[in-house]
């Protein structure tokens, strides 16, 4: 064997090693380090004033912040989970319109989707706050109508925090969606029909089985991030809805309780995780290698 | 602060000056570089990568009552720090005067003393703005600011003051303070004999409310339980806020509260909120919320109702000083340690406490003056201040004859008799346990 083929058999074993790198690198650097960091945090012990941390393998702190906050984690899987829903009923016609009826300015109407992504999260959520002012534009003539009480607030509520999250994660839901039934070869439509199946057995046994993974994939990308949002309920919630992002943040910057709040976040995290990989399990890894 | 966390740091590598001069001067033998490239290895443990995230044990014991002979911020190492005429001073948003995208002041300070500022608005909150510079002073290095701007009422000060983070300020520069400064602010509590501070500006947390709704407020904080206004009271998220507004509504002064003060005041707000009383618990978007007419009475701070009020859309809204104090705080002007030109910073924090100069901050800014005799100038402008006044002017449309009457700005003898200070821990345990007993009721579920 040459002194060359050997090197060109050593650069084709090291080859995809050294493309995998800057993913690596990125992984490693920018997330099982930081993970690290975080669950080593939930066992310390914090000094507020000097963000000092010693280890004290303080497992307790996990029960007690649970015990303290659980009614914050189930506020957070409703107004998630709620939200979800919204978005998924939602932005399923939308995607589905787009992906049968687009035509040539299928690229036009998807950009028309993420147009409001150009402008900044808080920004707005905060105009939210102003269209849904008790005496604004909108509430404000309803109640000069006598179409509302005088008492009428949507501020400050549960639901107004949940339509904050849905309009915020809208396009995180329509995007795998669009993909997903974008991908469905028409012909299998024109045989249904050639089958005799109505509209509505079209769309039931075969659009909709056939968008399965895409309705999952939608779930976990909206589902996931709404979870653990923390600006929504802030600026448009009231007294008793508050989420579990809203606890961490205060844990973290108000508090400067750097273990109750890493131990919170990892609570968090253990409960996505399982929930993806409940996905995994029941769909295959496959799915999610093709939609996230 | 526990023993354990106040003992000296047991040597991380990571920190240590001559591992990153190894690392990153090329002109090093390769026997120091082998030698430096094991030391980086050892400190890849965990210590290592927590002290990189600036997580490590404190490094610092409290400071001694007096800086010895020729430490920093003694009358030694003043004498022989020099101008370097640039400052970095990091402030708070829409603090200080502007005009047409400028602070004249600033300008004028530059014209007068050849020092160039570069002034930023980074500080929106105490305790963030305090965790991005802790990790600097810690590792004894210049934060990037040579003026900050921290609330007496929020823990971060005392933790600069006590961990020896602030530079003892140079009392031979401090002329204008001490001849115009007002009693407000000369020798406050949180900072005796002004060892470490000056003030920039005050301001107090009341109450705001809505006169068309609301034509009878009375004179208490009683105002934010009434069962009449349920859901339309605004209260802070800001646990101190919260906590000593609860303490003045069960007939405690804040400053010389106990523990047990504290859980009766916790107690009150539970009650209010489970009454349906609160409609929600805001951060500084209170003062919308105010305006939409969302709520009509809120905490509030002095100077958000007085701005308001120059907007003839809002002028119902009016600020009530309650009979059981106001709340009143005050943000103060410090040197953080390793600061690279102490010197220009006295300069120009003093330079502020000229009435005319502050007569121009105050025009714009509307919180309370810590230079009585800014009201003066602004009856009666003289010098740069006239011209300064004469140039803003058409951007505020206020007469300055407004300001200077205004008694949120220059605090009339029963205003000043009203102010209540707030509670001052004496131990991050005290801090945690305010905490735990006022954060719950803001997040609630």
């Amino acid at each position: 064997m040459t002194e060359v083929r050997r090197r060109a058999r050593l650069g084709k074993v090291l080859a995809p090693y050294l493309l995998s790198l800057p993913a690596g690198l990125w992984l490693v650097v920018l997330f099982l380090v930081p993970l690290f960091v975080m669950l080593s945090l939930s066992l310390d012990t914090c000094n507020p004033a000097t963000g000092g941390c010693a280890v004290s393998w303080n497992w307790a702190e996990f029960p007690q912040q649970i015990s303290l906050y659980h009614s914050q984690f189930i506020t957070s899987f409703y107004f998630a989970g709620a939200a979800t829903l919204i978005d998924l009923l939602v932005s399923f016609p939308i995607a589905y319109w787009i992906a049968f009826y687009g035509g040539a300015k299928k690229n036009f109407f998807l950009l028309m989707l993420l147009v409001p992504f150009f402008v900044s999260f808080v920004i707005r959520t905060v105009v939210w706050e102003f269209i849904l002012s008790d005496q604004g534009f909108f509430l404000g003539s309803l109640k000069h109508a006598h179409l509302l009480p005088q008492s009428f607030h949507a501020l400050a509520t549960g639901y107004a925090v949940v339509a904050g999250l849905a309009y915020n994660y809208l396009p995180f839901t329509a995007l795998p969606l669009y993909v997903a039934i974008e991908r469905i070869d028409k012909r299998v439509l024109d045989a249904a029909y050639d089958l005799y199946a109505t509209r509505r057995d079209a769309f039931l046994r075969v659009i909709l089985p056939l968008t399965v993974p895409g309705l999952f994939a939608a779930f976990l990308l909206t589902f996931i991030p709404a979870l653990g949002d923390y600006i929504n309920q802030q600026i448009l919630g009231g007294t008793n809805d508050t989420m579990i992002g809203t606890v961490i943040q205060n844990s973290f910057l108000t508090s400067g309780d750097y273990a109750g709040a890493s131990a919170l976040s990892a609570t968090l995290l253990a409960i996505a995780l399982l929930g993806i990989f409940a996905y995994a399990r029941l769909l295959g890894s496959r799915t999610i290698e093709e939609y996230l | 602060m526990s023993d354990k966390e106040g003992r000296p740091d047991q040597g991380s590598p990571m920190t240590d000056p001559a591992v990153w001069r190894g690392l990153t001067q090329p002109r090093v033998s390769r026997r120091q570089l082998v030698a430096s490239a094991g030391a980086g290895a050892g400190a890849l443990g965990l210590s290592g990568f927590l002290a990189a995230c600036g997580v490590k044990g404190a490094t610092t014991t409290k400071s001694s009552a007096a800086p010895a002979k020729g430490a920093v911020g003694s009358a030694e190492w003043w004498s022989k720090q020099k101008l370097h005429h640039t400052v970095n001073f990091a402030n708070w948003p829409y603090y200080i005067d502007v005009l047409k995208g400028k602070h004249p002041t600033l300008e004028y300070f530059t014209q007068k003393t050849g020092i160039q500022v570069t002034y930023t608005e980074p500080i929106s909150d105490n305790l963030p703005f305090y965790a991005k510079i802790r990790p600097s002073l810690q590792a004894k290095q210049y934060t990037g600011f040579d003026v900050i701007v921290m609330t007496n009422n929020s823990p971060p000060l005392g933790y600069l003051i006590d961990y020896g983070w602030l530079t003892p300020l140079d009392r031979s520069m401090m002329v204008n303070f001490d001849k115009y400064a007002g009693p407000l602010v000369k020798n406050p509590s949180w900072d005796p004999g002004n060892k470490y501070t000056m003030a920039w500006q005050s301001g107090w947390t009341a109450i705001g409310y809505n006169s068309k709704v609301i034509k009878n407020p009375g004179d208490s904080v009683g105002l934010l339980f009434d069962k009449k206004y349920a859901g339309k009271v605004g209260m802070m998220a800001d646990p101190q806020e919260l906590g000593s507004l609860g303490l003045l509504a069960v007939g405690v002064e804040p400053a010389t509260s106990t523990e047990s003060d504290w859980a009766k005041a916790a107690k009150k707000l539970q009650q209010q909120k489970s009454d349906g009383i609160v409609r929600a618990y805001y951060d500084q978007d209170y003062i919308n919320h105010l305006k939409n007419g969302d709520t009509v009475v809120s905490q509030a701070w002095s100077g958000d109702i007085f701005q308001a009020d120059l907007n003839s859309k809002y002028r119902d809204l009016k600020l009530l000083i309650p009979v059981e104090g106001g709340m009143s705080w005050t943000d103060n002007m410090c040197i953080p340690m390793y600061a690279h030109n102490p010197k220009d910073a006295m300069a120009v924090m003093d330079f502020y406490y000229d009435p005319q100069v502050q007569a121009v901050v105050e025009y714009y800014d509307d919180y309370v003056c810590p230079v009585p005799q800014a009201k003066n100038v602004l009856l009666n402008p003289t010098g740069w201040a006239k011209s300064a006044l004469h140039d803003m002017q058409p951007e505020i449309g206020l007469p300055t004859s407004t300001t200077a009457d205004a008694p949120t700005v220059f605090p009339t003898v029963q205003y000043v008799k009203d102010s209540r200070p707030y509670y001052q821990y004496k131990s991050p345990e005290e801090l945690a346990a305010w905490n735990k007993l006022f954060l719950p009721i803001t997040q609630g579920s």
